[in-house]
């Protein structure tokens, strides 16, 4: 019979999940088991074995970790040594010597990851225009890594000035040290082909960091499960999978790679409905995420920071990212009255421990969860199919030091809060989605995650979006799930500074994306992909004398003069959606050239429901009284579970389902579509 | 609580956070679109909303500290000299530093916000133009005696009238800077900016109504007030002194004495510099620069991660002699204000740091030691500049070391330009980037951060270099016995003669091969350095911060130099001994 089965597993912070999906028979099963923290591959193969699915079944594995990401955070990674050039010892500890926290005048920057006698220099420079200035000494490299290698380092960096342009010597250097030692090398032009010393220093130590603590992770599962050693996938952040062979390699393109499968898989329902344009959003326990996808391409970005926010600078990392923004509260988000008496929600979350009030497990602060307890929008009962008992009287006790404050009745408080989170929410999407100069009327919301479908509702009103759609699958697996609708993926980024107006534009053009496409083919090559390869071209450009760049896609082919005039034009095009202003007549230049591959993989398909004829007055349950809009009303609760296909209903109304609940407000039309997605529309939008 | 009418103390909320947004939607976009790097990359820039009386900072977004003070004069000149005569869509152009403003290349512009025909603020964005004429390439420069030699001075005129770009001014600008074409993409960018914030306020407005959003406004202005007094009740009472220098002035080599008494009570925070000196050249902070320099310590004191506004701002009251460093007079120049400025930052600090030990660390290198090497690429024949700050060794504090090489007290988030950036787009090469650990820093229980060391070797065959480096000759305060800092400074190295140190150096021809060595110093420490736990002492030297000689001579620590091992009963006799002369 052979393989049929690819599996999808996700880890998060509290569970690992599994999604199969047999495509001859299409059917989908799940597994969730709590994650293992010790040893995080103990709780996936736990999970696989519940599965019941034998490995000579398994066509495909793909898997998104948290590994990576935590090692950063909690400082777990290996003792990594430096080598680098000289005069530039110090680059990674003064870092782009910013004041994130600038009213702060005790501020810390990130401490380095490499300690100061970790970092050493060898005598060698490379020109940015790729000449070399002054050759490397094989004895200096020799010694440096001997002196490393005493001091007990796990892994060895090498990060060369311009290696971007000409990596010669880090190549020179990276061979002398594996001649001698058997310690992972990283390379930094290996990781990044970009500009920007600090960026790209910063990237591949963090590639050294956690080379060697995500490749024992994956060794231990790679031969566990299936036979074939081609089946094990990784999932990158940019939305791609990658071989385990390749993440063994290069970890840190795999840093994000839990949230990016979620948007992937609200592409998965995006394209089963017919929609093109959306904005992917997760609503989680501490904070709600959102991208925005064009036209089913999602935005990759290389300025992506691990551990930024407000205040804190983080670690930069060039690698391949799909475009998330944090967007602010989650379910467990606080309300709180402040000094002056105002209310405010967030940033500080109960987060899984205590959990919120409603909870009963000791929480004592109002979440936004419990300020939708009492409005009657979440059960007051029980949760997630009667497992969670709820205690309304605990988040209505807790609710009333804010009504107080503000002089107004319980469940106004309550109303007020729900409202507040979400329009700042809506705030923060207006904002991300402004900058980058879309509206978000012309998209669709699509939303998942725990809180996801109780927050879009709001957030939808208040962005004037005309769609909402919560997808069938379960919020819990909504990951592991997206993670069976990816492609496999190379992505490179080359920077190479080019006028488009200089004499032989077109040629040089030509050269890079050629050159770059024939590395990612080789890379597929080395994994052993076979068939036929997506290439898409990009290049970040700007007019001469910006910083900043729009990415710009271009065409296939050979590149002749008289195309460069269409290329010319989508970049101001583009400018102008993102900047609103052309400078028609200024030169503009490529800074980074692109290059995508993709190998399609099968995608799973939704099932189609069945017909029937039931209504979705038959699938009440039961009537609450709500309190939405300043007074009570009694909304009908529908068993989301048992709307059937084509069943309509108009808000206000509650849908529930054991683990997600729906909020449709006055105005709101809900459907269930022939897959058994919920899709809100406004009336009259 | 109360509200006017029947608006929720929740809708209000809504709208306050509207009001934030309108101005980093500003700040976003102004950032993205500008075509100098001085405003994308070092963040030289801040935007705002100002009330409709041009009185009041509603919310603002600064790219740097520095500017957290200077936006509302701008709206409230505009107020004062155009009165009646303010139409929708029209935008003033400001940047005349006694009025508005730090100096000539500061330009303001302030858009006023209409709903209709009534007028609901103003939009404000404040940013370094590249170059707005004057005596030397870049415009500021640190050798000025009047501030004619500092480039065009633009008087609070419009430069769009009703939506209409006015040619008269903008030819005006385009014909007085070297870089017309930085300079104007710059300007649209910034009205483009300015545009969108009003956008945002305007759709506020639509959905909850004129008065609801007026109402949010005072709101705003009610609770930062509100909430600056019951921090104020939180600092310690009483009358606090300081007393400093400047170097100089950059015109004769006198230093210059800076004195302030800040008086703290449930009230008022008082700041009077009475007392400090005058300067004749470019030092000088204009008034509302001081304003800044003073707001800034005042927000690292009260609350480092409020959103500060008008009322926050309202219990600040200060005294600026006229005529003295911090309150220049016409035509004094300004054009290296930042000088002054931090000065009338740091004295302030100087004078609390011991009192609110849990917000203020030691003195820190202060002068960003501003610096600007340009010319024309010999490859391209185009013209290049290079103009930024230095980053230098921050203060320790009772309970921490300082930071080493961050950007001085007056820059925020504003980024040191990679290297990598320079060499590929200047003939420059950046032969050097380190920790400056030759100087030192000043050493403490705990020890100031340390300084940079940047080091520019000219490729092509002619460039202009003007660095301006303060606190050189009196390096940064340390607190409680720690030590001073170290000094700031530039060493230029010419082909055939000996390198020559410079604390201010303007215009300096450069050639090929010429290279200078920028240094900053590092911050002053906490403490007696006898008391500093040894282990640290060793890691400092094990991590080449601290030299064996030092660790002895400074720390009392004695380590031995084969095996880097501490010997801890050697190092306790010598502290015992120590203390006791």
């Amino acid at each position: 019979m052979g393989s049929m089965v690819r599996v999808g597993i996700d880890i998060g912070g509290a569970f690992t999940d599994l999604v199969a999906y047999n495509r001859i028979t299409k059917d989908l099963k799940w597994v969730k088991v709590e994650s293992t923290p010790k040893d995080l591959s103990t709780g996936v193969l736990e999970c696989v074995k519940r599965s019941g699915i034998a490995p000579q079944d398994m066509e495909q594995i793909i898997h998104g970790q948290t590994v990576v990401i935590n090692t950063i955070i909690e400082r777990k990674g290996v003792k990594v040594g430096l080598l680098t050039t000289k005069g530039h010892r110090d680059v990674l500890e003064i870092q782009r010597a910013n004041r994130r926290d600038m009213y702060n005048f005790r501020y810390r920057k990130p401490e380095a990851l490499v300690p100061r006698h970790l970092r050493l220099e060898i005598d060698e420079r490379t020109m940015a225009d790729g000449t070399i200035l002054n050759e490397l000494s094989t004895g200096q490299v020799e010694r440096a890594a001997k002196r490393l290698v005493n001091e007990g380092v796990d892994s060895i960096c090498v990060a060369f000035m311009n290696s971007y342009v000409n990596p010669e010597a880090e190549r020179k250097a990276g061979e002398v040290v594996k001649g001698l030692f058997d310690v992972p090398v990283v390379l930094s032009h290996e990781v990044t082909r970009e500009w920007r010393e600090y960026e790209r220093f910063s990237t591949a130590t963090l590639n050294a960091y956690v080379l060697p603590i995500l490749d024992r992770y994956l060794g231990r599962l790679q031969g566990a499960l299936a036979e074939d050693p081609k089946a094990y996938m990784a999932m990158a952040s940019e939305g791609g999978m990658v071989s385990f062979d390749f993440a063994r390699k290069y970890p840190i393109y795999t840093v994000e790679s839990g949230p990016v499968a979620g948007v992937i898989g609200a592409l998965g329902v995006a394209s089963a409905i017919g929609e093109k344009d959306i904005i992917a959003l997760d609503g989680g326990s501490t904070t709600t995420k959102a991208s925005l996808v064009e036209d089913l391409n999602p935005e990759m970005t290389t300025e992506y920071h691990v551990e930024r926010d407000r205040f804190r600078p983080g670690f930069p990392i060039t690698v391949p990212v799909i475009r998330t923004v944090e967007i602010g509260n989650g379910g467990t988000s606080i309300a709180w009255i402040d000094e002056v008496g105002r209310v405010k929600v967030g940033p500080r979350a109960a987060g899984a421990d205590p959990g919120p009030v409603c909870y009963g497990r000791g929480g004592d602060q109002p979440t936004l969860t419990d300020a939708y307890v009492v409005t009657g929008m979440l059960n007051p009962e029980y949760l997630l199919g009667g497992e969670l008992p709820i205690h309304r009287d605990l988040a209505v006790n807790a609710l009333k030091g804010i009504a107080d404050s503000l002089d107004t009745g319980v469940e106004d408080a309550a109303e007020g809060v729900i409202k507040l989170a979400n329009e700042n929410a809506a705030y923060a999407i207006d904002l991300v989605s402004v900058q980058r100069g879309y509206d978000p009327r012309d998209f669709v919301l699509i939303a998942y995650g725990g809180s996801g479908p109780m927050f879009a509702p709001f957030i939808a009103e208040e962005l004037e979006i005309g769609r909402i759609v919560v997808p069938v699958i379960p919020p819990g697996v909504f990951s592991a799930w997206g993670m069976l609708n990816t492609d496999i993926r190379h992505n490179t980024v080359y920077t190479h500074i080019t006028r488009m107006d200089a004499t032989g534009a077109s040629e040089t053009l030509n050269r890079i994306y050629n050159e770059l496409e024939e590395e990612i083919r080789d890379m597929f090559r080395s994994e052993g992909v076979e068939g036929q390869i997506v290439i898409e071209r990009y290049a970040d450009m700007r007019y001469y004398g910006q910083e900043h760049t729009v990415r710009v896609p271009i065409q296939g082919g050979e590149i002749e003069k008289v195309h460069l005039k269409t290329i010319l034009e989508s970049f101001h095009q583009i400018h102008e959606r993102e900047y609103e202003f052309r400078l028609e007549g200024d030169p503009v230049e490529v800074v980074n050239f692109n290059v995508v591959g993709i190998k399609r993989t099968q995608k799973l398909e939704l099932k189609e429901l069945p017909e029937e004829a039931s209504k979705a007055e038959d699938s009440i349950l039961t009537e609450r009284r709500v309190y939405i809009n300043g007074v009570y009303e009694k909304l009908p609760v529908y068993d989301r579970t048992n709307l059937a296909r084509g069943s309509s209903l108009d808000g206000p109304a509650i849908l529930e389902d054991p683990t997600a609940t729906i909020v449709v407000l006055h105005g709101q039309k809900a459907a269930v579509d022939r897959f058994g997605n919920i899709s809100i529309r406004s009336v009259g939008r | 609580m109360s509200t006017k009418g029947d608006v929720s103390p929740f809708t209000l909320e809504i709208i306050k956070n509207g009001l934030i947004v309108a101005s980093e939607e500003m700040f976003y976009s102004w950032g993205r679109t500008a075509k100098s790097p001085v405003i994308y990359e070092v963040l030289d820039y801040a935007v705002g909303l100002i009330d409709s009386t041009g009185n009041d900072l509603v919310t603002q977004a600064p790219g740097i500290p520095g500017f957290t003070g200077v936006l509302d004069f701008a709206a409230k000149e505009v107020v004062e000299r155009w009165k009646e005569e303010i139409y929708p869509g029209d935008v003033f152009v400001s940047n005349v530093p006694y009025d508005s403003g730090t100096h000539l290349n500061d330009v303001t512009l302030i858009m006023p916000i209409f709903y209709r025909s009534q007028r609901l603020g103003f939009a404000v964005a404040k940013g370094h133009w590249s170059e707005v004429g004057g005596m030397h390439f870049g415009s500021w420069t640190s050798d000025s005696t009047e501030i004619y030699q500092e480039g065009l001075q633009l008087p609070c005129v419009k430069l769009f009238i009703e939506d209409k770009p006015n040619r008269n001014v903008i030819d005006i600008i385009s014909y007085n800077s070297r870089l017309p074409d930085f300079v104007l993409g710059d300007m649209y960018a910034q009205v483009a900016s300015m545009r969108v914030a009003a956008r945002r306020v305007r759709k506020l407005v639509d959905k909850y109504g004129l008065d609801t959003v007026l109402d949010a406004m005072d709101k705003l202005l009610e609770d930062g007030e509100k909430y600056a007094r019951l921090k104020l009740k939180e600092l310690p009472k009483g009358t606090f002194k300081a007393e400093d220098w400047i170097d100089d002035d950059g015109i004769t080599d006198e230093p210059i004495p800076v004195k302030v008494e800040v008086k703290v009570t449930d009230e008022e925070f008082l700041v009077d510099f009475t007392g400090s000196g005058k300067a004749a050249g470019s030092i000088n902070s204009a008034y509302p620069s001081t304003v800044s320099g003073v707001r800034e310590t005042y927000m690292a004191m009260i609350d480092p991660y409020t959103h500060p506004n008008g009322g926050f701002f309202s219990p600040i009251r200060i005294i600026a002699p006229k005529g003295s460093v911090f309150n220049p007079q016409r035509p004094t120049p300004t054009s290296t204000f930042w000088e002054g400025m931090s000065h009338a930052a740091d004295i302030v600090w100087k004078a609390l740091a011991p009192h609110v030990p849990d917000r203020l660390s030691a003195g820190h290198f202060l002068s960003i030691e501003a610096t600007i090497l340009g010319g024309f690429d010999d490859r391209t024949g185009e013209p290049f500049a290079i103009v930024e700050p230095q980053p230098g060794g921050w203060g320790a504090s009772h309970d921490q070391d300082g930071e080493s090489s961050l950007v001085a007290c007056g820059d925020g988030e504003t980024y040191i330009a990679s290297s990598e950036v320079y060499e590929r787009r200047t003939p420059i090469i950046v032969e050097r980037y380190v920790l400056n650990t030759e100087d030192g820093t000043g050493h403490g229980k705990f020890r100031g951060g340390f300084g940079a060391v940047r080091e520019y070797r000219v490729l092509c065959k002619e460039a202009s270099l003007t660095v301006s480096a303060g606190r050189s000759k009196y390096p940064p305060w340390g607190a409680d016995g720690g030590m001073l800092g170290t000094p700031n400074y530039a060493v230029v190295y010419k082909k055939g003669q000996e390198p020559k140190k410079y604390r201010k150096v303007a215009a300096l021809k450069m050639l090929k091969g010429d290279m200078v060595s920028l240094r900053t110093g590092g911050g002053g420490g906490w403490g007696s350095p006898l008391e500093r736990d040894p282990e640290r002492v060793l890691l400092d030297v094990v991590n080449e911060y601290v030299t064996l000689e030092d660790a002895l001579k400074i720390y009392g620590v004695a380590i031995d130099e084969e095996t880097l091992q501490l010997d801890t009963r050697k190092t306790e006799k010598i502290r015992r001994d120590r203390k006791k002369k």
